[in-house]
């Protein structure tokens, strides 16, 4: 007999977010048969920015997420620069790739102590990390307790990575330092030291507390390194600009399928998005963002979510650290919670290590700027990584302002419901089979989800699902 | 909350010395940590990015409690935040209704449309409950309700343009005055400050938006930026210019921003090359982030005495 389990919220993370998984015994052992991911809020972010000068959209856009704001800014920028047929001085490329880092730093450290952490460790006993549910605490009362220790230090060692990105910013989250043109911030050689001493003290947090704590959880929970897989599809659009044309990038663009290792190159023609079980008007579905809509219908038959669906060549993709280490050949060893968590933490090794070298490449009060003026007429795209994963901004300038704005997030890849096909999303697709030891507490369906790091408050097209017929709801 | 307050305390005589309050006033504070049956404190999320909540956790300190952890443990008893809290799923929705003697911080914006489901917060017996009824629900009974953020205080960012959710400002949703943290985001300082103050009991005095009159004190940014008439920055791009001719909305913003500075005062926007863009601002985000170029030109949208100030 199966039953409904409804989490509502799934907390720790951004934004709000409700799973409703059916569990049924396999070979008598309960496990998910099927997922239904939804996010519970919809902001409709894209047709807010409508009539907006076109310069603004770099802060706009900021505002979507305050945890990865920076990326946003980036791909804005990259698209009105495009449109504007502009190219940035070398050391605005290089003040963005250093403010990324940091940004991806920060909401990597972020993600696996705060957000995932206390999936499988206890945290201090007292709110807010208390009530919390009495699962399967592998990991002895020594190691617990160096957790909740290392759980405050990362608070501090996030704090400190959005100072380093200040440094040269202005400020985190919500930089105004990201202009069409380039960057606000003539760097100064003090500044360039400051970002440099802070530079030691994330490389050392990464390397002697995280890295080790990611291994630790993984040995203790060994099952995880084969739960919550998901079709295996891994997608990038590449990310920080190693030349002036943004063709180099640091992490390379490109897509493996069904866990092939031959990586395929990226077209963004051939991304679309899907609405047959979004909240949107179905003569909208499949469509490039270029031409897309966000035309909410609600309600509407079939449907229960307000994330649209994005496909490549009509397939669903992962998209994160894992793809990104995974494309660029620096990590082969697999897909599940666990390749993900270690994926991470490979990866935010990889921005420390090569912000000093980027950082030697700024010339002390050289260049940040050049004018970059959109013309009446004009489209673009702006393809880049956020931490979470590949992210889009496809825009249209009428008139002088915005007429068209359409961003693709990582999570809508991830978090995404149903296609027209009815063929499950990513996470949706990686929750089943995941075996749950108590239906009341199904920390398994957290786990999984939460290595994925959703952010819903960067999936602009969220809303809630329709109401099957629960039998628990948590 | 059995850990140290002696610690909190001593933070707080620092913190109390810059918010002008005088030791007298710090037994206040100190018998209403003392009182197991003190206040609680709520943080909700509606219609945001979740930007204020990182900007809290940035906040940072020379004396104790020196971050948000000291925070977190050793001063305020948060009996749920949404991106900190450990449980999950009717956990939450038992959690906060349990709550009885607590301050209420709401970060984000009011979504009405769709009947409130724009918005889901957490299901209640197996009930969605819109975003708009939790926070209606849980302001009745709070001693002090608190914005966090310019879309809380003001709709903001998320009831910008066509406001396809039909976005409110707590105010407008609640029918009842707020005290309102504005900035997008707000200063982490901001944040912990206020929630001092309340913590001892005390009354927040606000200015004409609601805004703490501790740290919104009717001085224009411009008085107090370094940068104020110091050559006038023609394009993006220079180092250590006026940003007035660009548009900038320090003449009319009140934000402190050029004395605490940001991120462990490291930087702040004018200081990075940038127009401040007045994100303290009722009207923020207008329809420009900047004001009307050229000095004695119309005021642009960040102007004071917006529509939808508060007052508490």
């Amino acid at each position: 007999m199966p039953t409904v389990v409804t989490i509502d919220p799934v907390t720790r993370l951004e934004g709000h977010l409700r799973v409703d998984v059916t569990i049924d015994p396999v070979d008598g052992k309960p496990q998910v048969v099927d997922a239904r991911v939804s996010g519970t809020s919809f902001r409709g972010f894209e047709t807010m920015l409508v009539d907006r000068a076109p310069s603004e959209a770099p802060h706009l856009t900021q505002r979507i997420c305050g945890v990865c704001s920076v990326p946003h800014g980036v791909a804005a920028a990259m698209a009105l620069e495009k449109a504007a047929q502009c190219t940035i001085p070398e050391n605005a490329r290089l003040l963005r790739n250093l403010v990324m880092g940091a940004n991806f730093i920060q909401s990597h450290i972020l993600h696996f102590y705060h957000l995932s952490l206390l999936d499988y460790v206890g945290g201090p006993g007292m709110p807010p990390w208390e009530p919390q549910w009495n699962v399967d605490r592998r990991i002895g009362a020594e190691d617990s307790a160096r957790f909740v220790d290392h759980y405050k230090a990362a608070l501090k060692a996030v704090r400190q990575v959005n100072e380093m990105a200040a440094v040269f910013a202005g400020r985190q989250p919500h930089s105004p330092a990201f202009v069409p043109g380039g960057f606000t911030n003539v760097p100064t050689k003090a500044q360039i030291d400051e970002f440099r001493k802070y530079c030691g003290i994330v490389t050392d947090f990464i390397r002697s507390v995280y890295a080790p704590d990611v291994e630790l959880l993984a040995s203790q929970y060994p099952e995880y390194g084969q739960l919550g897989r998901g079709y295996g599809n891994l997608l990038a659009f590449g990310g920080f600009a190693l030349d002036a044309a943004g063709t180099s990038r640091f992490f390379a663009a490109g897509r493996t399928t069904a866990g092939a290792a031959d990586v395929q190159p990226v077209n963004p023609e051939a991304v679309t998005e899907q609405v047959a079980c979004s909240w949107y008007d179905n003569s909208s579905t499949d469509r490039r963002p270029s031409d897309g809509a966000t035309q909410a219908v609600c309600p509407k038959e079939g449907a229960y979510s307000w994330l649209k669906a994005p496909r490549y060549e009509g397939q669903p993709y992962e998209t994160g650290p894992l793809a990104r280490m995974a494309i660029g050949g620096l990590y082969r060893k697999g897909v599940s919670v666990h390749d993900r968590h270690r994926a991470r933490a490979l990866e935010a090794m990889k921005i420390a290590e090569a912000l000093p070298k980027w950082l030697d490449e700024v010339k002390a009060d050289g260049p940040v700027y050049t004018n970059c003026a959109t013309g009446a007429e004009a489209e673009a795209a702006g393809l880049t990584e956020a931490p979470r994963g590949a992210l889009g901004h496809w825009l249209k300038i009428r008139g002088g302002k915005i007429a068209h704005y359409q961003v693709v997030t990582p999570t809508c890849w991830n978090g995404s419901p149903r296609d027209d096909q009815q063929k499950p999303g990513p996470i949706e697709k990686a929750l089943v089979g995941a075996p749950v030891a108590d239906a009341k507490q199904p920390i398994e369906v957290l786990r999984i989800v939460h290595s994925f790091d959703p952010c819903l408050a960067c999936a602009v097209h969220v809303c809630r699902p329709s109401d099957p017929a629960h039998v628990i709801v948590l | 909350m059995q850990v140290s307050r002696r610690a909190f305390l001593k933070y707080c005589a620092v913190a109390s010395a810059s918010l002008g309050l005088g030791p007298e006033e710090l037994v206040g504070l100190e018998a209403a940590l003392a009182d197991p049956a003190g206040p609680s404190v709520l943080w909700l999320q509606g219609s945001g990015c979740s930007g204020c909540t990182i900007s809290f956790l940035n906040y940072v300190s020379p004396s104790e409690p020196v971050d948000a952890a000291d925070v977190l443990i050793k001063s305020a008893n948060l009996v749920y935040h949404p991106t900190l809290s450990a449980g999950a799923g009717e956990s939450v929705a038992a959690a906060v209704k349990a709550a009885t003697n607590y301050i209420l911080l709401v970060e984000g914006g009011v979504p009405t449309a769709f009947g409130g489901h724009a918005c889901i917060p957490w299901s209640d017996g197996g009930r969605e409950v819109p975003f708009q009824e939790a926070v209606r629900t849980l302001a009745e009974k709070a001693k002090n309700v608190v914005c966090i953020g310019t879309c809380a205080a003001y709709g903001g960012i998320s009831a910008m343009g066509a406001n396809p959710t039909a976005v409110k400002s707590v105010r407008e949703a609640i029918g009842k005055d707020t005290i309102n943290v504005s900035g997008c985001p707000p200063h982490p300082n901001w944040i912990v400050e206020t929630l001092v103050q309340l913590l001892q009991g005390k009354t927040v005095a606000v200015d004409a938006q609601g805004r703490p009159a501790s740290l919104f004190d009717g001085r224009r940014m411009c008085d107090q930026c370094p940068f104020h008439r110091t050559g006038e920055a023609r394009s993006l791009g220079v180092r250590g210019q006026c940003m007035e001719a660009l548009g900038c909305q320090g003449e009319v913003s009140p934000s402190p921003c050029p004395t605490t500075l940001w991120n462990n005062r490291v930087s702040w926007c004018v200081a990075a090359g940038s127009p401040c863009l007045g994100c303290t601002q009722p009207t923020f985000p207008g329809t420009s982030l900047l004001r009307s170029r050229g000095r004695g030109g119309p005021r642009g949208p960040g102007g004071p005495g917006g529509p939808r100030g508060g007052q508490n």
